[in-house]
């Protein structure tokens, strides 16, 4: 792993950044009814809208504005929350720790099984099992999450048969099994889906694998197909797997604001519906940047991961 | 498992006949294939594509896709049939008995593994060494390849080692378990001239210590004619004719045979057409450079060694008109970047002069340059817009320069689809309709059609079977000879380029080496690797034919 | 087409739109009953006779519903997409096409547009616009807009170095006669086959919208929305959201597989 390709790789996450923040800024100021109009309601006069205006700072020009936003990050200052009147980093930073931990264990979780079962479906190509897999990986791409949860609600959460809560968040800090129990469904919901798009697009990686050339000369070699498959095939498979992955943390990370708001968990997803639905300008914005940098973060750490797997990654 | 009696064949192929279930149907691939091989010898199997000499190889080892069928015969290795073996019992000989060498050394071998472990494996396989022992007796596998330093090259991966060094390794391997019979398929056509040298210096060497027996793949006869003691012929999965090399290609029998000897470029049958007069040059290089990548100043400052890369530099050589100058190289020599400098598809430094004006750089070309110099490509499949007619194709240059008017346009086409001696009719087909060769055809017709007075072309035949190469590079010729346009002809294969060319421009890593008259190419004065080059393509001596084949070739 | 249907996977996809597309076609006529109807004594039941799938929470027929709102599912997915795909394929064909500094600047550009991940991409623009099911299809078309210019583009690059339009460059073509006869015939492919996958992504967020009360309005008989209004009920009557989640599910499903097997169409030699 060489200098140049690190700073190239963080130089390149720092300008992407840049864009994403004017991308927000931009967006969330052509809403139309700014948050002044949200606060003062059906009480608002030119007059005090102005007055209000003002006093938020929503009279500056734009740029001047953007540019105080930035500037605010870079030294840890988010704003204030314009509905709940906190401030924003303090009401964002405990809904994102709720959200890491919902992430993180679908996340460990789905990779943990559907790794192993996109390799069983390749290794075992055209029998039974990689046709159930397949199945259930096509049946799984299919269904939004909100369908997801709502069918496993149904099953499980029903007032006559409750065998988890339907919702709800206990801290991990007071009481750990309650929050497993709570955390249950919501990560179920999660993990289902991404299940399915992760074995599918692994078995499809790992079939590449398999009809390599040289697993074939490993084959001819004579070597057990045992020792085929654990010394030829998975090392080769593991840096497509963790691309894969990455790949689908996009799709994870969108999934949290669906599933949070049916479960009533108190994450990132369901303080940005709130703030959505409030035009809380500091909030959406901050929320969107938070998941934005996980997002590319994660990317990042990805591919340093290849690099590190594959003995071949030399530069982007 | 009975090993093979002294004098029993190792191999023996009885009457076998295979074919694959394709969305066609059923397709034979192999039909009746008789052959064998005694201890020691050296069998060549020789064929062009789609003669089924590759699905021999895969049928011997048993490793065939779902799709493929045994129909009939009998494939017997020291006397044992291997059709219905069980699995378990060709994992067992796979590697101990029979082994593998490939054509592609850099995608056979597994890129996480080291070279050391990938030797060392089979040892410990098939005979039963620790990992210590596989260790000492890898590295002494690998210094009898003839692999320098083989304690730094087992701790290496596939990517960090050179396409010579990554076939020794399997050649190694192959032999690591002295196996009684190795399947070589095609091992040198990845490898540049003298490395493929030095490798076939390697087997016959190999061969001569162990006393293995060997099948031998190739298209090349020359190659051929080399290693091997006996062979097949094969066309279109049948064996047209077999026996020992010398009687096959000096007295061939069969038609098929007869042709593809003919075909055979030798620098004896000299096709070109007479020297032009000492006319003023058509096109001059001076020091034309092509520069492929430029560190930028962040990379400068962080990897201060990183260095320009360049295709080539300081290139001067000129043609004169109507000539035919050959452009000789292997890959990586940089003489394809010349051809694409010179029509303008990459920026080059230095300067051109074609007809009287200077360019100095790739934006300077205008139409007019465009259409006097023209560039035709190697491969056929990609040389042809596969969503336009054939007509279309040819029409195109018509318009675009404002050839013919536009009422003549169809006639012209029909004209130039005969000059490349294919019918009128395939002017309402598409690409994918057409061979390989026929492909290659239109394409030469398309560069003809703009009346030019250059015609470069890069690696036209190289991939193209031997026999379609012979009437593609006689087209060319006589095509030359109607136009007048002077053409530079680059190539790998040095018998053809003598057989076409009036002068020889020979290219290295990017720089030129030297330019001669192609009378003189086996002077003394020649410089050492031209001579490595010319001495590394062996010239097959000329059978007795029956005329009807001679003049086909005239 | 005989290739698509070669595979089981491409009949069942092509089986399962065939369905889809006729409800969406003649739905509202095959509807036995009017879907805003209440038939308020029946409401809130599973399966019968007289209701093949149930009734609502105002005892509209749900069969009705589901057939009603085929359509404008199905326009939906296919006009976000379509959105999504114009914008998108002219932006990549321009990088692709232009390179240098032109396609540096554009990549960057989408790099940021990616970096937020899709739904939150839509959900901002769907704000901004404020809802409706106009709004949630043009938010879902911009918000596909960054993933179909990549896809261009890499379709664009890739039939850039054939030799035919190396060919051309060298005759001293336009730009615009390479780019229109030479390149985007031959790299329609690609994004064709990317495009029909993700309909069943637009289907299946435009659902996702209407759940959330930012994409079709009530009383729109939007499938995503009949599974937020049920979701109250859900307990006494799961079929309520279970009918439309099929709904939403056969419907992605179909045009999945079916753009799964263009693509093998296209390409055989990918191992899917």
């Amino acid at each position: 792993m060489n200098l140049s390709y690190l700073i190239r790789r963080l130089g390149a996450v720092v300008v992407v950044m840049a864009i994403v923040t004017v991308a927000v800024f931009v967006i969330t100021n052509v809403l139309p009814g700014n948050a002044a109009l949200m606060i003062l309601g059906e009480n608002s006069t030119p007059e005090n809208l102005a007055a209000l205006e003002r006093q938020l700072g929503l009279d500056r020009p734009l740029l001047v504005q953007y540019f105080d936003w930035v500037s605010g990050i870079l030294q840890g200052d988010f704003g204030m929350s314009l509905r709940l009147g906190l401030p924003v980093a303090q009401v964002v930073g405990s809904a994102f720790i709720n959200s890491m931990w919902l992430a993180g264990i679908a996340l460990a979780g789905v990779t943990l099984i559907s790794i192993p079962l996109g390799a069983l479906a390749a290794i075992k190509r055209g029998t039974k099992y990689d046709t159930i897999i397949g199945v259930f990986s096509y049946v799984g791409t299919a269904l939004p999450e909100f369908v997801t949860a709502t069918i496993l609600l149904v099953l499980f959460a029903s007032p006559g048969n409750t065998i988890f809560p339907a919702g709800g968040f206990v801290e991990p800090k007071e009481d750990f099994l309650a929050f497993l129990n709570h955390a249950v469904l919501p990560v179920a919901t999660l993990g289902l889906v991404l299940m399915a798009h992760i074995s599918r697009q692994v078995r499809s990686e790992m079939s590449e694998v398999l009809s390599s050339d040289y697993v074939r000369a490993a084959r001819l070699k004579g070597l057990s197909e045992r020792r085929v498959i654990w010394r030829h095939t998975l090392p080769n498979s593991l840096a497509p797997a963790v691309a894969v992955i990455s790949l689908n943390i996009g799709y994870l990370l969108g999934g949290i604001i669906v599933v949070e708001e049916i479960f009533a968990w108190p994450g990132l997803g369901r303080l940005l519906i709130y703030a959505l639905q409030n035009r809380d300008l500091p909030v959406i914005q901050a929320i969107t940047l938070v998941l934005a940098v996980v997002y590319a973060l994660s990317n990042l750490i990805s591919d340093l991961v290849i690099a590190k797997l594959d003995p071949r990654v030399r530069y982007a | 498992m009975p090993e093979t009696a002294p004098d029993q064949p190792v191999l023996e192929v009885q009457n076998y006949s295979m074919a694959y279930d394709t969305e066609a149907g059923r397709v034979e691939a192999l039909k009746n294939v008789s052959l064998s091989v005694r201890p020691g010898e050296t069998h060549a199997i020789v064929g062009e594509s789609g003669s089924g000499k590759t699905t021999l190889a895969w049928a011997i080892m048993r490793y065939l896709p779902d799709n493929a069928h045994d129909l009939n015969g009998a494939i017997l290795l020291g006397g044992s049939d291997l059709i219905g073996m069980s699995q378990v019992a060709l994992t067992d000989l796979r590697g101990r008995r029979v082994s593998m060498v490939y054509q592609d050394p850099s995608s056979s071998l597994n890129p996480s593994m080291t070279l050391g472990d990938q030797v060392s494996e089979v040892l410990r396989r098939h005979r039963g060494m620790l990992p210590a022992e596989a260790r000492i007796e890898t590295e002494a596998a690998l210094k009898r390849t003839g692999i320098r330093d083989p304690a730094a090259i087992m701790k290496r991966y596939p990517h960090e080692a050179s396409g010579g060094e990554k076939q020794r390794v399997i050649i190694a391997t192959a032999f690591a378990c002295n196996p009684e019979l190795i399947i070589f398929d095609e091992p040198t056509t990845a490898l540049d001239i003298l490395t493929a040298n030095q490798i076939i210096e390697l087997f016959l060497k190999l061969r001569d210590e162990t006393g293995v027996a060997a099948i031998y793949i190739s298209h090349d006869l020359g190659l051929v004619s080399r290693v091997a003691d006996t062979v097949s012929v094969l066309y279109q999965g049948e064996v047209v004719e077999q026996g020992d090399v010398a009687t096959v290609f000096g007295a061939p029998v069969h038609p098929y045979t007869q042709r593809l000897l003919a075909s055979l470029p030798r620098p004896a049958d000299r096709l070109a057409i007479d020297a032009p007069n000492d006319d003023a040059a058509l096109m001059t290089l001076e020091n034309v450079g092509v520069c492929y990548y430029a560190p930028s100043l962040l990379t400068r400052l962080l990897e201060p060694k990183t260095t320009a890369v360049y295709g080539a530099r300081n290139i001067s050589f000129s043609v004169k008109p109507g000539e035919l100058l050959g452009v000789v190289g292997e890959s990586g020599s940089g003489k394809s970047t010349i051809a694409k400098a010179a029509t303008g598809l990459h920026p080059f430094e230095g300067k051109i002069t074609f007809d009287g004006k200077t360019y100095e750089n790739a934006k300077a070309f205008n139409r007019e340059y465009r259409r006097q110099v023209q560039i035709i490509f190697q491969h056929p499949d990609g040389s042809l817009n596969p969503r336009e007619t054939i007509g279309r194709i040819l029409a195109r240059p018509l318009l675009l320069y404002g050839l013919v008017p536009r009422v003549q346009v169809a006639d012209r086409v029909a004209e130039l689809l005969e000059m490349v001696l294919l019918p009128r009719e395939f002017a309402s087909r598409f690409p994918h309709q057409l061979s390989g060769g026929q492909k290659q055809r239109v394409a030469i017709a398309r560069a003809f059609a703009a009346e030019p007075k250059l015609v470069i072309c890069d690696e036209i035949t190289a991939s193209l079977d031997v026999s379609v190469q012979a009437v593609m590079a006689r087209l060319l010729v006589d095509l030359q000879t109607r136009s007048g346009a002077a053409c530079i002809f680059i190539t790998h294969d040095l018998n053809l380029v003598r057989q076409l060319a009036h002068r020889i421009v020979v290219m290295r890593d990017g720089a030129v080496v030297e330019s001669f008259a192609t009378e003189n190419s086996e002077q003394p004065d020649r410089a050492p690797y031209t001579q490595d080059l010319i001495n590394a393509v062996p010239v097959l001596a000329r059978p007795t034919l029956p005329k009807e084949i001679e003049e086909l070739l005239q | 087409m005989r290739k698509i249907l070669s595979s089981p996977s491409g009949v069942v996809g092509v089986m399962l739109l065939t369905v889809v597309m006729s409800a969406a076609a003649f739905g509202p006529w095959l509807a036995p009953y009017d879907p805003q109807l209440f038939h308020a004594q029946n409401r809130l039941e599973g399966p019968s006779i007289a209701h093949w799938l149930g009734t609502d929470h105002y005892g509209r027929d749900m069969l009705s519903r589901i057939l009603n709102g085929a359509r404008s599912t199905v326009l939906f997915g296919l006009g976000a997409t379509a959105l999504g795909v114009c914008a998108g394929s002219i932006i990549g064909v321009v990088a692709g096409v232009e390179g240098g500094r032109t396609d540096s600047v554009i990549m960057r550009l989408l790099d940021g547009m990616l970096a937020m991940p899709e739904l939150l991409f839509t959900l901002l623009i769907v704000t901004l616009l404020g809802g409706g099911t106009l709004q949630a299809l043009l938010a879902v078309g911009v918000a596909f807009t960054p993933g179909m210019a990549r896809i261009a583009r890499s379709a664009v690059l890739s039939v850039r170095t054939r030799e035919y339009v190396l060919a051309a460059r060298a005759r001293g073509e336009s730009r615009a006669w390479i780019v229109l006869r030479e390149v985007m015939p031959n790299a329609i492919g690609p994004i064709i086959v990317e495009a029909t996958i993700r309909v069943s992504f637009a289907i299946m967020i435009g659902a996702t919208l209407g759940f959330l009360g930012l994409g079709a309005q009530p009383p729109s008989t939007e499938w995503g929305l009949m599974v937020s209004e049920a979701r109250q009920f859900m307990f006494r009557n799961p079929w309520g959201v279970i009918v439309p989640g099929i709904a939403i599910a056969m419907t992605a499903m179909g045009f999945n597989l079916f753009g799964d097997a263009l693509r093998d169409a296209f390409d055989p030699k990918r191992s899917h």
